[in-house]
């Protein structure tokens, strides 16, 4: 009895699997917008968009490494591109989808910080490893990225 | 004794069952533990290389551009898309691949990206990327776990069980976690 009971709850279960499973290129929630708004409308008045939820579409130019936490979007506009970055974990975008296009839906936001620069125009050289011979002045750099909620990769 | 006797019914059989799950998670676990020293999902690998840039004009139209320089790689892998981040250089997408070319110094950058092939997919169990009901299957998962190592400290009577020597291993497994909390949380 014990025995027909057990197995009959795990050919049960096998076949709740099976028929619940679901296709792996829709990432995260399912997209409610219709309309795509250009990328470089966003890029040209970023702070229009600012909390908004958005429709973007675009190639996929890079994709983080290692967690697959963010990915890069092509504008329609030579020469640029936005940053779609998603809760770690909580959507994880393939490496291998680099080139391909993306239909994603999320949250623009800003983000601030200081840019410390050399009094003579160039940045601290920190990067290069250089030090700055003259007076460091800190400047605020806003850059605009969007909170990606969903994404179907094609 | 009629207790244990199940104990032991539903330990031996749910620890069949756990089984796959638990080499899935053991395995993943390595993997991702060590995410700062490797990738635990992909090779990628990057090579070098020069073209001639003699005819490679920056204002000539992208498709020419990126012919050219995909025959002179001789690259016959499936074309997907490409991106000019900046006048001088071009990303080309291709199939299980990303070609980096500046366009001035002919200079190519060649990323090779390859699936590790069986961590990706028990890092996709894993780190719960499937959702839906694999959240569930791995809910259950984790509580029969907790049932395993419960029950399992009273599958053996006497001296070997969980009131001879069982309990001191039992403390040293308690114990561990504890230390490392106070040493570093």
């Amino acid at each position: 009895m014990y025995n027909k009971i057990f197995t009959g709850l795990i050919i049960y279960t096998i076949f709740l699997l099976t028929l619940y499973a679901g296709d792996g290129k829709q990432y995260g929630d399912k997209l409610t917008l219709k309309t795509t708004t250009n990328v470089s409308d966003i890029l040209a008045n970023p702070e229009k968009f600012v909390g908004k939820k958005v429709l973007i579409k675009g190639t996929i130019v890079d994709v983080c490494k290692k967690r697959g936490c963010w990915m890069d979007i092509s504008s329609d506009k030579e020469f640029e591109k936005i940053k779609v970055k998603v809760d770690d974990g909580v959507i994880v975008f393939p490496l291998t989808a680099k080139g391909k296009t993306a239909t994603v839906e999320g949250e623009v936001y800003a983000i601030t910080s200081a840019v410390e620069t050399c009094s003579n125009g160039d940045h601290s050289g920190e990067e290069h490893g250089e030090e700055c011979e003259h007076e460091k002045t800190k400047t605020e750099k806003t850059i605009y990225q969007i909170k990606g909620l969903g994404a179907v990769i094609k | 004794m009629k207790i244990r006797k199940w104990i032991r019914i539903f330990h031996r059989d749910i620890g069949y069952i756990a089984f796959g799950l638990t080499v899935v998670y053991a395995i993943s676990g390595i993997a991702v533990n060590h995410v700062d020293e490797w990738n635990p999902n992909y090779v990628i690998e990057k090579n070098k290389t020069q073209i001639n840039v003699a005819d490679l004009n920056a204002s000539l139209p992208d498709s020419i551009l990126i012919n050219s320089i995909l025959i002179q790689l001789g690259e016959k892998r499936k074309f997907k898309s490409y991106f000019r981040p900046e006048k001088n250089t071009l990303q080309i997408y291709l199939e299980g691949n990303t070609i980096k070319a500046n366009l001035i110094s002919g200079e190519v950058e060649n990323e090779i990206v390859s699936e590790r092939t069986g961590f990706r997919e028990v890092n996709f169990l894993h780190l719960n990327h499937p959702k839906k009901l694999w959240t569930y299957i791995a809910d259950i998962y984790a509580i029969a776990l907790a049932f395993l190592a419960i029950t399992g400290l009273f599958m053996i009577e006497g001296k070997k069980g969980i009131t001879g020597r069982g309990k001191w291993f039992t403390v040293i497994g308690i114990l561990l976690p504890l230390l490392f909390l106070i040493l570093y949380f």
